[in-house]
C-alpha cells in the first residue's frame, strides 16, 4: 500500500531526504505560497459584499483555506520535488548473508528446525532475488564467523552462538570489501551477553545495515528457565551470601516450586516460588551459606515442570570463591559504655573477623582488645596510610570529630576511597553532629546529611522497623523469609537510645528506620563511596537486644556480625584478580585482570605480575600478565581455557624482587549447555540491532520486500539516485481531495 | 514546779510529732532509683531529674535477706528498705560513683539505681553490686533471672562479707544461680585482665571496714585473709567478682572521713573503678 501511493518503498523514505530540484529558488516556492494565499484572500474579502448571505465569513474561510492549500501543492509540483537517496550500484556491491547455524537452530518450532525455516525462507526467491542484483556471500555464525559456499553447508550444531563476537570479526574481515548490507538469520539466541556498544558503532561508523530475520518462536510453550544468577564472586567463611535469581516461565503461572541451592550434593538453601503470568521476568532472592574456606561451585535449579520439553536450563551453576583470612576492624571508642561491650562480644563469636579496638577510659588513657601484639595501636589511632590500611574495616562510635587531626581524617578518606574500606559511624554522645561530624571535613563521606544542631542524641526508647530494601538486605536478614524478617524487627525490644541522624543523601539504602517520639527517623543507612562503603547506625543502644532476649537469643550477635562482616568482605588486598564470568558456557577463550596497589593502596604500575594456572588433565602453566595502556596498576592476560574443567589461577604481584600481594580465583569452562538457555527468539535483541545499524527487523514469512529495500544503502559502492516525487499517486489524491471538499461544501451551503 | 500552759504543750507535742515524720518522709521518700538516707556525716546529695539520663547506672541489688534465729535455724525476712543489702546504703554509691565520674570517662548518673530480681527491669543495668551477700536468699524464679542476667552480658559484684560462715551462707544462695560443677569459683591472679584494665593493682592489700578506726582491727569473724576470687563463663570472662572478707564498700562510704586511712579507700576506688570499666569491656 505505502509503496502504491508513494511510488517508493517505506525505506527509501526512511534513508533518503527530500529535495526541491527545480531552477528557482526554494525561499521563492515561500513566497509564492503566500503571495497567493494573500491574493486569494483578497478576492474573497472583495466578493464577500456580493456573495449570498448564506456564506457567513467562518464558511469563506475555510473555502479560502482549501483553495490556498490546493495553490500550495500545486506550486510545490512546479518545483519538482524529489527523493535523493543513496542506492547500491548493481552487481558491484557484496551482500552478506549470515545464518546462525548453532545448536539452538536445530529446536523443532512448529513441526521444523529453526534452520529449516531459515533455508527455506531465503530459498522462497529471496536468495535469488538478492544474486540478481548483487554478490551474494554466505557466512556461518556460531561461536565464531566461516564463509559457506551453500545453504546446504549448513549443520546446527555449534555449541554456542556469539552475534556480537562475530559482527565484530565480520566487521574487521570484510574492511577492504564493498560490502552494501548484512542479512543476519538467527533466533537471537545469543550466549555472550548480547551486543556491546563499540560492535554497533564498528557498523555505523561504516554505514553498514544490518537487516535481521528472526527465525524461531519469540515464547517458547511449556519451559521454565533460570535466566541468570547474580551473587558476590567470594565470601568471608561463614557467611551467608545473597543470590539474585532471575528466571521466566511460559505455560506454568500460578504453580508453586522449590528453588534449590546445592553445593555437590548437599542442600545449602531452598525457598518456595509461585510462578507469575507467562513470559513475565521474575526474581527471587536465596541466602546461601558460604560454608567453609575453599572454591565452592553451586548449582542452582528449579524442579522440571510437566510436559517441559527443555530441563537443562532448569539450573545454572556459579562458583564462589571463600576466603580464609582473617578480616581485621579496627573499632574507636570514645567513651566506656555498653554498646562497645556487646560488639565485642559479638564479634568474638565471629572466628572470621578480628575487632582490634581502642576505648578512651580516661581523658589521657586508652585502653586496647583484640590487638596483636604491644605495638599494634600503642601511639593511638594510626598516623600512616600502611598502618590503618592494614585493616579492612573502620568502626568509630561515640568519638567526637575533633579527637582526629586533619591528618587523620583524610587518611580515613584515604582509607574508604582508595582503600575501597568499610567505614561505619554509630550514634552517641559524641557522635555524629553531637560528635561534630556533620561539619568534620569527612561529611561528604557520610550516607547521610547530619543535622545542624548537636542535640540529637537522646537517652529515650526507640524501636526499629525494617524499610523494603531492609527486608531483603543481608546485613539486616534474621530469618531467611523476607515477610517473617520484617515482622521479627517489629518485635525487638526497644533500642536504649536513639540519634537523629539526618537526611539520607541520594543514592544511599535505608535498611531500618527507628521510631522514637512520635517520630520515624533513618535508624540504619549504608552507601558505596569510591571504592569502598560507608555506613551510620544511629544509635548506640542495640545491646537491649542482647539483655532483653532470651538466653542464647542469636539476634544481637548475628546482627552485628553480619553488618561488620558486610563492612569488610568486599574489601580488596592489594591484588585482586577478576575474569569477566567465572562460568565460561562452551567456550574457553577470557581474560584474567589483575589490580595492583603498593602498601598504601596506589596503583603499582611497574609491577611484575604473573598467573600460576591448574586445570583439568594435569594442566599447570605459568602466563605473565601485561600492564593496560591508561589504566595503571592493572593487568591483563588473554587466555584460553581448552577443556571443559574447574581452573584455579593464582596471580602474585611482586616489585623489585619483594611480593606485593597474591590472589586466587576460580572458573570454571562448562560445555554442551549454552544453546540450551535462552531458547525463545530474541526479537528484542534483533530488532535493535536492525534499528540501530538503519536496517530492518523482517519475520520469514514476509521477505518479498527485503531484496528491494536493501538496495537502499550508502555503505559498499553506492550512487546518489535523485526520484521525482511529483507524479507520486498521494499527490494526485490530495489535489482531488481538496477540490472535491470544496465543492462539496460548496453544494452544500448553497454557495456555487 | 511550773506548769507550762496547756496550749504550749499541744504545741510542742505536736511539733515534735511533725518533725518526726517529717524527717522520716525525707529519710525514705522514693526518688528515681532508689530511696533517700543518711550517712553519719549527714544527709548525702538528692539526685535531681536532669541527672535521670546517662550511659552508666550503679545498680545495687535488693535481695531478699535471711535473718539467723538463735540454733541457727534461719527465716526469711521480708525484703524492703533497711535490710542487709542496704549496708553503706546510699553514701557509697554515690561517693564511688563521683569517683567514678572524676577519674574516667565513663557518663555514669551521680546517684544509684536499686534493682531486684522480681521483675525485668534489672537487665537495662548490665552491672550490679551486692553485700552482705551472706544473708541474701532466691526464689527459684529470681535465681533464675539472676543466671540469665549473668549469661546474657551482666556482671555482678559481691563485697563486705567475712568469714568460713558467711562464704558458706554465700553459696547457698550463689549456687542456685550458677552451679559449682560449671561455674567453679577461682582465684583471681594478680595478672589477670580484671585488674588491668585502667589502673595496674597486680599486688592489692585487704581493705577493712570502718571498724578498723575504732578496733585497729583489719578483719571480721574468722576472715583474715582477703579473697579475691571470681566466676568466668564459659569464655573466661568473669561475670561474678567476689570480694570476700574485705568490705570495699565502707571504704568508700568512709573515704571524706579523717579517720579512715587513705591507703584502703585508694585500694578501694581502684578496684571498683577496675570492675565497672572490665564490666564494661568484657
Amino acid at each position: 500500500m505505502f509503496q502504491l501511493l508513494f511510488k517508493y518503498p517505506e525505506a527509501a523514505f526512511a534513508r533518503g531526504h527530500v529535495i526541491l530540484v527545480g531552477a528557482r529558488p526554494t525561499w521563492a516556492l515561500g513566497l509564492a505560497i503566500v503571495g497567493v494565499a494573500a491574493g486569494l484572500g483578497l478576492l474573497m474579502r472583495w466578493r464577500m459584499r456580493h456573495a449570498a448571505p448564506s456564506v457567513r465569513p467562518w464558511r469563506a474561510a475555510v473555502l479560502w483555506l482549501l483553495q490556498a492549500s490546493l495553490a500550495a501543492v500545486l506550486l510545490l509540483l512546479l518545483w519538482q520535488p524529489a527523493l535523493a537517496v543513496s542506492e547500491l550500484k548493481p552487481q558491484q556491491n557484496i551482500v552478506a548473508v549470515l545464518v546462525d547455524d548453532s545448536q539452538s537452530m536445530a529446536r523443532n518450532d512448529d513441526g521444523q528446525p529453526r534452520l529449516t525455516e531459515a533455508v527455506n525462507a531465503l530459498q522462497q526467491g529471496v536468495l535469488s532475488a538478492l544474486q540478481q542484483k548483487f554478490q551474494v556471500r554466505l557466512y556461518r555464525v556460531d561461536g565464531g564467523l566461516s564463509r559457506v559456499t551453500q545453504l546446504g553447508d549448513l549443520h546446527p550444531t555449534a555449541p554456542a552462538t556469539h552475534l556480537g563476537d562475530t559482527l565484530d570479526q565480520f566487521a574487521q574481515d570484510t574492511a577492504d570489501l564493498p560490502i552494501g548490507a548484512v542479512v543476519l538469520v538467527s533466533d537471537g539466541a545469543d550466549n555472550a551477553g548480547g551486543l556491546d556498544a563499540s560492535t554497533v558503532a564498528a557498523l555505523r561508523a561504516r554505514h553498514l545495515p544490518v537487516h535481521t530475520i528472526g527465525v524461531g518462536q519469540v515464547a517458547v510453550p511449556n519451559d521454565l528457565e533460570i535466566d541468570d544468577v547474580q551473587m558476590p564472586p567470594r565470601a568471608m567463611a561463614d557467611s551467608r551470601l545473597e543470590a539474585t535469581v532471575r528466571f521466566h516461565q511460559q505455560g506454568y503461572a500460578g504453580r508453586t516450586a522449590v528453588l534449590t541451592v546445592r553445593d555437590g550434593s548437599r542442600v545449602l538453601a531452598s525457598r518456595s516460588i509461585t510462578f507469575g503470568s507467562d513470559g513475565a521476568p521474575e526474581v527471587a532472592t536465596v541466602l546461601v551459606p558460604a560454608g567453609t574456606a575453599g572454591s565452592h561451585v553451586l548449582d542452582f535449579s528449579l524442579p522440571a515442570q510437566p510436559n517441559e520439553q527443555d530441563t537443562i536450563n532448569n539450573s545454572v551453576t556459579r562458583l564462589v570463591n571463600v576466603a580464609s583470612d582473617r578480616r581485621n576492624i579496627l573499632y574507636v571508642e570514645g567513651e566506656p559504655r555498653w554498646e562497645y561491650k556487646f560488639i565485642r562480644r559479638a564479634e568474638d563469636e565471629d572466628p572470621m573477623v578480628r575487632l582490634a579496638s581502642m576505648l578512651r577510659t580516661t581523658q589521657n588513657k586508652i585502653y586496647r582488645q583484640g590487638v596483636t601484639g604491644p605495638a599494634e595501636l600503642a601511639d593511638g589511632f594510626p598516623t600512616k596510610p600502611e598502618d590503618l590500611f592494614a585493616y579492612q574495616g573502620l568502626i568509630i562510635g561515640s568519638v567526637d570529630s575533633t579527637y582526629f587531626t586533619a591528618a587523620q581524617l583524610d587518611l580515613i578518606r584515604q582509607f574508604v576511597d582508595r582503600r575501597g574500606g568499610g567505614l561505619l559511624l554509630l550514634g552517641g554522645r559524641a557522635a555524629l553532629s553531637d560528635g561534630g561530624w556533620g561539619t568534620s571535613s569527612l561529611a561528604d563521606l557520610l550516607p547521610v546529611t547530619l543535622p545542624a544542631s548537636r542535640t540529637t542524641f537522646h537517652f529515650d526508647p526507640a524501636t526499629s522497623e525494617l524499610t523494603p530494601a531492609g527486608a531483603d538486605s543481608p546485613i539486616t536478614r534474621l530469618t531467611d523469609d523476607s515477610a517473617a524478617n520484617t515482622q521479627l524487627w517489629k518485635k525487638l525490644p526497644y533500642l536504649m537510645d536513639y540519634q537523629d541522624a539526618g537526611t539520607p543523601k541520594p543514592g544511599a539504602t535505608v535498611l531500618a528506620d527507628l521510631l522514637a517520639g512520635g517520630r520515624r527517623l533513618p535508624l540504619l543507612i549504608t552507601e558505596q563511596y569510591g571504592h569502598g562503603r560507608t555506613a551510620v547506625l544511629a544509635t548506640g543502644g542495640t545491646w537491649r537486644w542482647q539483655m532483653s532476649l532470651p538466653v542464647g537469643d542469636p539476634t544481637h550477635d548475628r546482627f552485628w556480625q553480619q553488618l561488620t562482616r558486610w563492612l569488610v568482605t568486599d574489601t580488596p588486598g592489594q591484588v585482586t584478580v577478576s575474569v569477566p564470568q567465572q562460568v565460561m558456557l562452551d567456550e574457553g577463550h577470557t581474560a584474567i585482570t589483575a589490580d595492583v596497589r603498593d602498601k598504601e593502596f596506589r596503583p603499582a604500575a611497574d609491577a611484575r605480575v604473573e598467573a600460576h594456572l591448574l586445570g583439568p588433565g594435569g594442566l599447570a602453566t605459568r602466563i605473565d600478565l601485561a600492564p593496560v595502556p591508561d589504566s595503571p596498576g592493572t593487568f591483563r592476560a588473554d587466555w584460553t581455557a581448552t577443556r571443559p574443567g574447574s581452573y584455579l589461577a593464582e596471580v602474585v604481584a611482586s616489585r623489585n624482587g619483594q611480593e606485593l600481594g597474591r590472589d586466587v580465583l576460580t572458573f570454571q569452562r562448562m560445555d554442551g549447555v549454552a544453546e540450551q538457555f535462552h531458547t525463545g527468539q530474541n526479537r528484542e535483541l534483533l530488532t535493535r540491532l536492525a534499528e540501530e545499524t538503519g536496517g530492518r527487523y523482517w519475520q520469514t514469512s514476509d521477505l518479498s520486500r527485503l531484496p528491494s529495500e536493501i538496495a537502499y544503502s550508502d555503505a559498499g559502492v553506492s550512487t546518489q539516485a535523485v526520484m521525482d516525487l511529483w507524479d507520486m499517486p498521494a499527490i494526485f489524491l490530495i489535489l482531488l481531495l481538496l477540490k472535491g471538499a470544496e465543492w462539496l461544501l460548496r453544494r452544500h451551503w448553497g454557495v456555487v | 514546779m511550773t506548769w507550762l500552759p496547756r496550749r504550749w504543750v499541744l504545741l510542742v507535742t505536736a511539733g515534735a510529732i511533725a518533725g518526726v515524720f517529717g524527717l522520716q518522709a525525707a529519710a525514705f521518700q522514693r526518688f528515681p532509683g532508689g530511696y533517700g538516707g543518711f550517712g553519719r556525716f549527714g544527709r548525702v546529695p538528692q539526685p535531681t531529674a536532669a541527672d535521670a539520663k546517662h550511659e552508666f547506672a550503679w545498680s545495687r541489688l535488693q535481695y531478699t535477706p535471711v535473718s539467723r534465729g538463735y540454733g541457727g535455724y534461719g527465716y526469711r525476712y521480708r525484703g524492703g528498705f533497711g535490710g542487709s543489702w542496704s549496708r553503706d546504703y546510699p553514701k557509697a554509691d554515690i561517693t564511688f560513683l563521683a569517683a567514678l565520674r572524676r577519674l574516667t570517662r565513663i557518663d555514669a548518673r551521680s546517684y544509684q539505681q536499686v534493682v531486684t530480681l522480681d521483675n525485668d527491669d534489672i537487665f537495662n543495668y548490665p552491672f550490679v553490686y551486692a553485700v552482705q551477700v551472706q544473708t541474701w536468699t532466691f526464689t527459684p524464679a529470681q535465681a533464675t533471672r539472676l543466671r540469665e542476667y549473668l549469661l546474657k552480658g551482666g556482671f555482678l559484684m559481691v563485697d563486705d562479707f567475712h568469714g568460713t560462715a558467711d562464704w558458706e551462707s554465700f553459696l547457698n544462695g550463689m549456687r542456685m544461680v550458677l552451679p559449682a560443677d560449671e561455674y567453679p569459683i577461682t582465684d583471681l591472679a594478680d595478672n589477670d585482665e580484671i585488674f588491668h584494665v585502667l589502673y595496674d593493682i597486680g599486688k592489692r592489700f585487704k581493705v577493712p571496714g570502718e571498724q578498723y578506726v575504732l578496733t585497729g582491727r583489719t578483719y571480721e569473724k574468722d576472715g583474715y585473709v582477703p579473697k579475691w576470687r571470681a566466676i568466668r563463663d564459659h569464655k573466661g570472662r568473669v561475670i561474678v567478682a567476689i570480694c570476700h572478707n574485705m568490705h570495699l564498700g565502707d571504704a568508700w562510704e568512709w573515704a571524706d572521713s579523717p579517720d579512715y586511712p587513705e591507703n584502703f579507700a585508694s585500694m578501694a576506688f581502684r578496684v571498683g573503678i577496675d570492675y565497672v570499666m572490665y564490666s564494661m569491656t568484657h
